[in-house]
Formats: structure tokens, sequence, C-alpha cells
């Protein structure tokens, strides 16, 4: 689905990701952890150009999005993103949230658009909240919403930055429980996580990033029982 | 004590009561419009100034510098006075012999309208740049491009902020509508000063157009403060 190929990233002299190549199959679940500053975040964010690498390729479909004539509305139309500080529409109700990019970007007739938001907002659980203003809700209702507002555009592929990093503990259960869900049902997924039960219960695949490199990656089994390379073992200690 | 006993305000307010109504719309036209001219020009700057185009940004700048820079009495005077003849030598280059000429009141328009239009443009820049980059990238993420992310998700969120400083400016331009007595546009302060010149009743004429502004300028001011606390809910 997504094949990525000796990506770089630097800001100023700053070289955040320094030789990255990863394959994404469809209906795979990667997650990518690591120490903060290892480039994760980074590395997630140019899979949806919101960072332009520097330089190398990443291969979508058959074209190469990295290309400089490359439009990246259509692709990001076609990839979700779900982000850390879940960034909802403060002036858009939870509802309008969910359809306003089908709406305008895929010319959704509204009352079509409003019965598919119930339906996803039903199935992260809000569906009760469909009429409200985000600030009213908690920050795991958000994320979900989120969640839902990705799933709108009915996306190939969807990327999650630290979806629960900026959750109080009690709400990351819920966030997670719907992101089980989506596995399940089969959607391609990215996540960038500090939730390490989560990429070895629901992963398809973990990498494990440190200093810009991917520095091993493999079945979720494997990584945390029998990590291979010494930087693994000791973030693994730590964390777990 | 004889000076006081002497006022006639009844007189002063018979005489000029049908006058400043009269003036009240003129005033009431020179703000509204002014005002939407700066609005329309002040997001335009703003968005020009967030631009990419730093060569675009420069002269923004520079514009926004010469007009905050000098006084809106001066820029009056030269949009009445000046800005015509420059029209009409522009014109007479380009072999059209006629004396060009902008009456006082769509001068005094345009003149407020620029000048509050580079106030404008740093209050809506300001509003522009204090909405979390989080949301654009929401945008973006979600498949709209640059210009759509600006204009739906960006703008209305930094002119709902930007409101309550709004109306501030609009109470502000109200009360410089005065200015434009000094090229002869009959709204309030000329008005008074006609009839004042006619009938010697200085200190009540005067007291009088004070008045007049209060009555317009404190609902206004009062208002504002209604939407500005509405709005923190």
């Amino acid at each position: 689905m997504l094949n990525i190929k000796k990506l770089k990233k630097s800001f100023g002299d700053l070289e955040v990701l320094k030789d990255i190549s990863l394959l994404v199959e469809q209906g795979e679940v990667v997650t990518i952890i690591g120490p903060s500053g290892s480039g994760k975040s980074t590395f997630l964010r140019c899979m949806n150009l919101l960072e332009r690498p520097t330089r190398g390729e990443i291969f979508y479909k058959g074209s190469n999005i990295c290309d400089v004539t490359f439009r990246p509305e259509k692709y990001r139309k076609e990839v979700g993103m779900v982000f850390q500080r879940f960034n909802l529409f403060p002036m858009h109700t939870v509802l309008e949230n969910v359809t306003y990019a089908p709406i305008h970007l895929k010319k959704v007739k509204k009352e079509a658009a409003k019965k598919e938001g119930l339906e996803l907002l039903d199935k992260v659980g809000l569906k009760d909240k469909a009429n409200v203003y985000p600030n009213t809700l908690s920050g795991g209702q958000q994320q979900r919403v989120a969640i839902a507002r990705a799933l709108a555009m009915n996306p190939e592929m969807l990327l999650f930055d630290e979806p629960t990093s900026a959750l109080d503990p009690e709400l990351v259960g819920e966030v997670l429980e719907v992101m089980k869900k989506l596995a399940k049902d089969g959607m391609t997924m990215v996540v960038v996580t500090h939730e390490m039960e989560f990429a070895r219960d629901v992963s398809d695949r973990v990498i494990f990033m440190a200093d810009g490199y991917i520095v091993e990656e493999g079945a979720p089994n494997e990584i945390f029982t029998n990590p291979k390379n010494q930087r693994t073992k000791d973030f693994l200690s730590r964390v777990l | 004590m004889e000076v006081l006993n002497s006022l006639d305000f009844a007189t002063a307010w018979a005489g000029l009561y049908p006058t400043l109504l009269e003036g009240f719309g003129v005033v009431i036209q020179a703000t509204i419009m002014g005002f939407i001219l700066a609005l329309i020009l002040g997001i335009l700057v703003a968005i020009g100034r967030i631009s990419k185009f730093k060569v675009l940004n420069g002269v923004l700048v520079f514009i926004i510098e010469i007009i905050r820079g000098t006084p809106l009495l001066v820029q009056l005077v030269y949009m009445y006075y000046v800005v015509p003849l420059l029209l009409t030598i522009t014109a007479s280059f380009f072999g059209f012999e006629q004396q060009i000429q902008i009456d006082a009141l769509t001068a005094g328009i345009v003149g407020l309208g620029v000048n509050y239009g580079a106030y404008l443009s740093e209050v809506f820049r300001s509003a522009i740049i204090s909405i979390d980059v989080g949301q654009t990238e929401a945008a973006l993420a979600l498949g709209f491009t640059g210009k759509q992310t600006l204009l739906r998700i960006i703008m209305p969120q930094a002119f709902k902020n930007a409101v309550p400083t709004l109306g501030n400016y609009l109470v502000m331009m109200v009360k410089d509508t005065s200015l434009l007595a000094y090229i002869t546009v009959a709204e309030l302060l000329l008005r008074t000063k006609a009839y004042t010149s006619q009938t010697f009743l200085t200190i009540e004429s005067y007291t009088i157009l004070a008045g007049a502004y209060l009555v317009i300028s404190v609902p206004l001011s009062q208002l504002v403060r209604i939407i500005e606390r509405k709005m923190k809910r």
C-alpha cells in the first residue's frame, strides 16, 4: 500500500530521519515505538506530507508522492490522520466535524453525510454527543470524534500520531478500544505510540526507531520477548 | 453666574436638532461604508502578509508604515485635495484632458477605510497567527487545499476572535468621522460650527454636539462589550 524508500528529513542542520525504508501492506497494522526525539512523529508526518521529506521516495498506488509535481490533496483524502491533540474544529458541532470534509470535498449530499456521520459516531460510541461542541467533551471523547472524522472520508489507510499521549490515563482505554475495532475490521494503520500493550496485542508489525533510523522491526512477539538490538532491549526494559 | 443664566439650550437644541439628525445619517453612512472598506482591505492585506511571497509582504509593510506614520487628518486632506490632482495628471498622461474630482464624502470614506484598513490588517494578521497550527494540519490532512483551509477553517475562527477588537475600532471610527468636517463633509461638527457662527450659542451648541457623539458611541461600546462577554462563554 505504501512503499517508503530511503527517506531523509532535515530541519536546517538537524537531520531527523537518516535513512528509512518501510513497506506497509494493505490491511496491516504497523506500530512505531521508540524514545522521544527518535523521529517517529516526523516519519509519520512525512507519510502524509505534512512534512516534506528532504530526500527519498514514497510510493502510493504507483506514484511517488514526494514528487514536486504531486498534488497532496487527493492523496490525503485517501490517507487519514489522527493527531495527538485531536484538532477538532471548535466552531462546529461534533456531527459537523465529522461531515464537514465529505460535504465540502466529496460533494456528498448533506442528508447522506449526516446519516453516515451518525453511524460513525455510533461506531465510536458518541452518537448522543452529535450536536454538542467539541469543547464540552473529554479528551478521550474528542479523540474518538477525531477518529470518526478521519473515517468519514472513507480512507484507505489511517495514520495515528500518538493518539493517546495527550489523554488522562483513565481515558486512554476508550480510544485504544476504538482503534482495536478498526484494526479488526481490516483498516490499514500506522500508529506512533507509547502504548506498548497496544503495540504488542494489536499490531502485525512493530518498528523500533532511534536516532532517525529504524533499528529493529518484526512481529510484536519477537520484538517484545526477544529483541535483538541492544538499543531496543534498553528501551523496552525502561518502558515495560 | 451671569453667563450660566444666559445659556439658552432650548433654542440651540431646537435649531440644531433637525440638522444634526441629517448629520447623523452622514456619520452612519461614512462609518458603515468606511468600515466595510477597512474590513475588506484589512483581510486582504493580512492574507498578503502571511503569504509566502516575501516581496508582497515587504511592499505591504511599507504601505502600512506610511499609513500608520501619518495622521488620519492629513490622509483625509490628501485624499480630498491631492489624489484628484494626481489622477488628473495621470489621466492627461494617457490623453484624457479632464478635471477629476472626488466628492468630499467619498474621499472621506476612502480615507477612513484605508487608514483603518491598515490597523485592521494587523488585527486580522495576529488573529490568524494565533489560531493553533493543529487546525491547519487537521484540515490539510483531510484533503483541503491550503487556500480552502485558510478560508474555511482558519479565517472564521480568526474573525470570531477578532470581533471584540473590531468593535472597538468601529466605535473609534464613529468618532473619527468628525475629522471629515475638515474636508467639507456636512457631518455633525461642520453643521454645529455653521449653526454656531450664525447664532453665537457656542457653549450650548458644542455641548449638544458632544452629547450627540455620546448618544452613538456609548450604546455601541456597550454592545461591543456584551458581544465580547457572550463570546467568552
